[in-house]
């Protein structure tokens, strides 16, 4: 049984804790900005859109790794497909 | 004006024991710079991939071994390798400190001739020299070293009608206990073959053996196989004189002394394991000494150490042409999974981060036996996890390292692979690419381009086309 993303505690370096699981997980820098942006209800694109805006990153690249990353979190159960 | 942070990959990892500390987030190691140059600099001026060689280093790397052995002992003679690197600059180098130069073959042999060196500070070795190459090296005063019987034969035949006998020193392969005898070098010294030959020698009165040489390996780890190894040849030598041979003048105990790379499968880094070079020149000098009648001369003790003087020195840079993800199975995960022990599996588990360099394993035919490490250039935010690094060749095998601790690249960010400065130049191919330069960075820092980017005439320079083919 996996938490969903608003279960989880995170800390500022990108620390996570799933209460369900007992696991933990690190987030990397970007990992972390748009598990927060998630966990606000940000849509994905919108969270998509912050990451270009805030980092040094064209849209291809960071929509390339933000969908691996979003499988990444479907599969832990934290958001749905 | 706002700026924007740098980017890293949006990653998530499920931390376990051991490999992996959220502590280390921000603290991959990374190599922006090359003996005071930085990377960024080099990749502009001469592109990417390059080799890249620090002067420095082989300097030092060399004056430390040749005191380590001068220490112990007075009569040493340090030969450089050229098969462990053979580009003019580095040959040079090694030449400058003093190094007389080990050849293994007619090419070898011109090269080190065109580099200035005499032929008599040349030691001919390897298991064939062509006829001529041995007349030649005869004829300059090189050093045989005799590797079976038919050069044997050929060079008794060759000495026919010569006013003073040909010296000639012999190979001799030794079993060191620890290890597989390297018995492709030179005859037997352990079932008696060699003695048999010696005898063949004292009765062929136009040669006169005045050495033994051994090479009993590559990047061996314990020094104690070297006192093994030299306590055998010691013997020989003694006995070889006691049978009639003459005064043996020389040993020459090879190379094979470890540099700071690190093997497949080798569980300690090379910080703990790689001797400092001083153990293995008191393994053989010590050996030597104490062994050696007190009455007599001690022979010049011979060095052909290769790797350790320049491996160290030597970098590839490369780019990261694309990232991917690479599947991979955990069946510890998938057990705990289907017995309900653990929670969904996840992607990190299920696949790894994988990069596709410009640069391949035709640059770097040495990743077959060791793992070179491979930095970053930029310093990174992110936490090192388990890469694979692929090379640009269109071949699965294709793969510079299976598992790299490394952040998450992007593509057009440069790596340095180090060290790789041992005969990755010299068993380098050029395959589907051209081969890239290499420079030598100087000790004042200034930059010398040392082999020039391959283009297409070089590699078409050779082929000749059949007439019915010219046409256009």
């Amino acid at each position: 049984m996996a938490s969903t993303l608003s279960d989880l505690m995170l800390n500022d370096r990108g620390f996570a804790f799933d209460p369900a699981s007992g696991e933990t997980f690190q987030l990397s820098t970007t990992g972390l900005r748009l598990v927060r942006l998630l966990q606000q209800g940000m849509k994905p694109e919108e969270a998509v859109g912050y990451l270009v805006g805030e980092f040094e990153v064209d849209e291809n690249t960071a929509w390339r790794d933000a969908t691996e990353f979003l499988r990444a979190l479907e599969q832990l159960g934290w958001i749905s497909a | 004006m706002h700026t924007r942070a740098p980017y890293t990959r949006p990653t998530v990892q499920r931390l376990s024991q051991g490999p992996v500390n959220p502590f280390r987030h921000g603290a991959s190691p990374a190599c922006s710079e090359i003996d005071g140059v930085t990377v960024a600099d080099l990749v502009k001026q001469h592109g990417s991939p390059l080799f890249v060689y620090s002067e420095n280093t082989l300097r030092s790397l060399y004056r430390n071994a040749h005191r380590a052995f001068t220490r112990r002992y007075e009569d040493v003679q340090f030969a450089w390798s050229y098969k462990t690197n053979h580009l003019n600059a580095i040959c040079r180098v090694f030449h400058q400190e003093g190094s007389i130069a080990e050849v293994v073959s007619g090419f070898e042999y011109e090269k080190a001739r065109h580099n200035g060196i005499p032929g008599n500070q040349i030691i001919f070795n390897g298991p064939h020299k062509e006829k001529a190459d041995l007349e030649r090296a005869i004829s300059e005063g090189a050093m045989i070293q005799v590797d079976n019987m038919d050069e044997l034969l050929v060079l008794a035949d060759m000495a026919k009608g010569r006013r003073e006998a040909l010296p000639i020193a012999l190979r001799v392969h030794i079993s060191t206990g620890g290890h597989v005898v390297w018995s492709k070098f030179g005859f037997n010294g352990d079932d008696g073959e060699v003695q048999q030959i010696i005898r063949r020698i004292i009765a062929i009165p136009q040669l006169r053996l005045i050495g033994l040489h051994t090479h009993i390996g590559t990047f061996i780890l314990d020094p104690e196989w070297y006192q093994i190894a030299t306590r055998k040849l010691v013997g020989l030598a003694l006995e070889a004189e006691a049978m009639g041979a003459g005064p043996i003048t020389y040993l020459n105990l090879g190379g094979g002394f470890a540099s700071m790379a690190r093997l497949h499968y080798q569980y300690l880094p090379p910080e703990q394991v790689t001797p400092a070079v001083d153990r293995y020149a008191e393994a053989i000098c010590d050996t030597i000494t104490g062994m050696w009648p007190a009455n007599r001369p001690l022979p010049r003790l011979y060095l052909e150490t290769g790797r350790a003087l320049v491996d160290d020195a030597g970098y590839l840079i490369a780019s990261v042409v694309a990232v991917k993800r690479k599947s991979i199975h955990d069946p510890l995960q998938a057990a705990l999974v289907a017995y309900g022990k653990n929670s969904a599996p996840l992607v990190a588990h299920g696949s790894q981060n994988a990069l596709v360099l410009d640069a391949g394993i035709n640059l770097l035919y040495t990743t077959t036996w060791y793992q070179p490490r491979i930095f970053p250039v930029k310093p990174c935010l992110d936490a090192p996890v388990p890469t694979t690094v692929y090379g640009c060749l269109c071949m699965n095998i294709d793969v510079i390292r299976e598992e790299a601790p490394l952040p998450n690249l992007n593509t057009g960010d440069q790596v340095v692979i180090h060290p790789v400065g041992a005969y990755n130049q010299t068993q380098s191919m050029q395959f589907i690419t051209y081969r890239p330069a290499a420079v030598l960075v100087g000790q004042d820092k200034r930059v010398h381009l040392i082999r020039k980017r391959e283009n297409l005439e070089y590699v078409q320079g050779m082929e000749v086309l059949p007439a019915h083919l010219s046409g256009s």
